[in-house]
């Protein structure tokens, strides 16, 4: 198959180059406003004490630096996990934005093709939203007063709809896998809200992506599996 | 050492110029890409048409969650100046874990952001921590991805069907969750789910008879529960 040929051998080399070099550069550059501080204005933390905020970051983030990247492998794929870590709003903006390319350009996820429309998709949702933060940034907290409450409000009620729509959008197709999911996640939530996992390093929270995200696919492959050995 | 003088070492050209070269890397790397994709589309079977229409869904889809980060920015904007809040939130951010990192280093210096007058030392402490606590996951993410792919591939054992299973499973996992913690919250958040999600049951059907609506189903869906969540008496 040519396409697919073109694909691992031409296409991922590349984007892996470039995602790593960009990711690297990142990396780098996110330093340089803690660098201009330090050298043109002299101010420069004690070790002892960013060491100290170091740790008490770590010990509620670190976790997080390797659950997530897991945890959303196989819904963004290798370079979609490039573009997403190195400008955040994962769930909220890049997952849902990756997934309604696909749906608009009638392309199924994990393929050559949703790889290639995720990647698109993904990247006009960069634009546009550091293009709103620009223009937010430039105008300032003034917009901020600009809308009226009711606004503020409202927006507050977006993310809880964002979420409810796309679980139905994606799940409509297979509505017993995903209710049977969706009840899990309500039981790890209820547990994380109770504090049961409080035992658990860092903020516990990541365990409702991670696990649900991993028993959806343990579902999917035990189903997918059954399936064939029934043709078969 | 007054208020004044961080806000305004906070917010200054220097300042700009460094937060701007940082988030100039986030959008090389998405138009690197998406050049790159865009070209190889049509090797990989993808018409012209699929991948315009995929960009037009996805500028769609940015707009509202954009907004709801830009009023996150603005508070962030307060208390750690322009520049920061911008570069933050455009790279490697989320709202809440920036406020919380710039909380946990300024509060190592005895100064409780938003509350307190941002000293310099405190100025310097948020800036340090947000990018310290921050790079982990672009490092761990950047450097393990050729690496998940191949696990990926061997759990799929090359079989490009149960490939599409396992990651349409995954963004089904990924949404449960997300909704599911709105859910368990039980205020007017777990109404807006609901309805997000029964508004797109509706529109799923409507828009199979008309096919112009289907990609304002989303948009529909989200802007009618926000306001008919925030138009609740209680």
């Amino acid at each position: 198959m040519n396409e697919k040929k073109f694909f691992e051998e031409e296409y991922m080399p590349k984007m892996n180059r470039i995602g790593k070099i960009t990711g690297a550069l990142g990396v780098v550059l996110a330093f340089l406003p803690a660098l201009a501080l330090a050298v043109v204005y002299g101010i420069l933390p004690q070790p002892a004490a960013l060491l100290t905020a170091f740790i008490a970051g770590a010990s509620s983030f670190g976790v997080l630096w390797f659950v997530e990247p897991i945890s959303y492998f196989s819904v963004l794929g290798p370079v979609g996990t490039y573009m997403a870590f190195l400008s955040g709003n994962i769930s909220n903006m890049r997952v849902p934005c990756a997934s309604m390319a696909q749906v608009s350009a009638e392309v199924e996820p994990g393929t050559e093709q949703g790889s290639v429309i995720a990647t698109i998709g993904m990247a006009v949702s960069i634009v546009i939203n550091v293009s709103v933060l620009t223009v937010g940034v430039i105008l300032g907290s003034s917009i901020l007063a600009m809308l009226p409450a009711e606004i503020t409000a409202a927006l507050n009620y977006l993310l809880p709809a964002l979420f409810g729509a796309l679980l139905v959008q994606f799940g409509i197709k297979s509505k017993s896998h995903t209710l049977c999911i969706l009840v899990f996640a309500v039981l790890i939530n209820i547990g994380l809200k109770g504090g049961i996992f409080n035992w658990l390093p860092g903020a516990s929270n990541y365990l409702g992506i991670l696990t649900s995200v991993f028993l959806s696919i343990a579902v999917a492959i035990a189903t997918y599996n059954k399936k064939n050995k029934e043709k078969a | 050492m007054n208020t004044q003088s961080a806000l305004d070492i906070a917010n200054s050209p220097i300042m700009w110029i460094a937060c701007g070269i940082a988030v100039a890397v986030v959008i090389v790397q998405a138009v690197l890409f998406a050049v790159k994709a865009y070209k190889s589309g049509e090797k990989v079977g993808l018409t012209k048409k699929q991948m315009n229409k995929a960009m037009k869904s996805s500028a769609i889809t940015s707009i509202g969650p954009s907004v709801v980060v830009l009023s996150g920015m603005l508070s962030l904007l307060i208390t750690v100046g322009g520049p920061i809040a911008w570069m933050r939130l455009s790279m490697i951010g989320s709202v809440m874990f920036e406020s919380i990192a710039a909380g946990i280093g300024t509060n190592t210096v005895g100064v409780t952001l938003g509350t307190d007058t941002l000293t310099n030392e405190a100025l310097g402490m948020a800036v340090w921590t947000m990018v310290l606590c921050s790079i982990g996951w672009v490092i761990f993410a950047t450097f393990s991805a050729t690496r998940m792919d191949k696990v990926q591939t061997k759990l799929s054992g090359g079989d490009a069907a149960k490939l599409i299973s396992i990651s349409t499973a995954a963004v089904i996992g990924v949404f449960s969750a997300m909704s599911a913690q709105h859910l368990v919250s039980l205020n007017k958040n777990s109404i807006a789910c609901v309805l997000g999600g029964l508004i797109m049951f509706v529109m799923l059907q409507v828009s199979e008879k008309v096919k112009a609506l289907k990609e304002w189903n989303l948009t529909i869906s989200i802007l009618l529960a926000m306001i008919i969540t925030a138009l609740l008496p209680f």
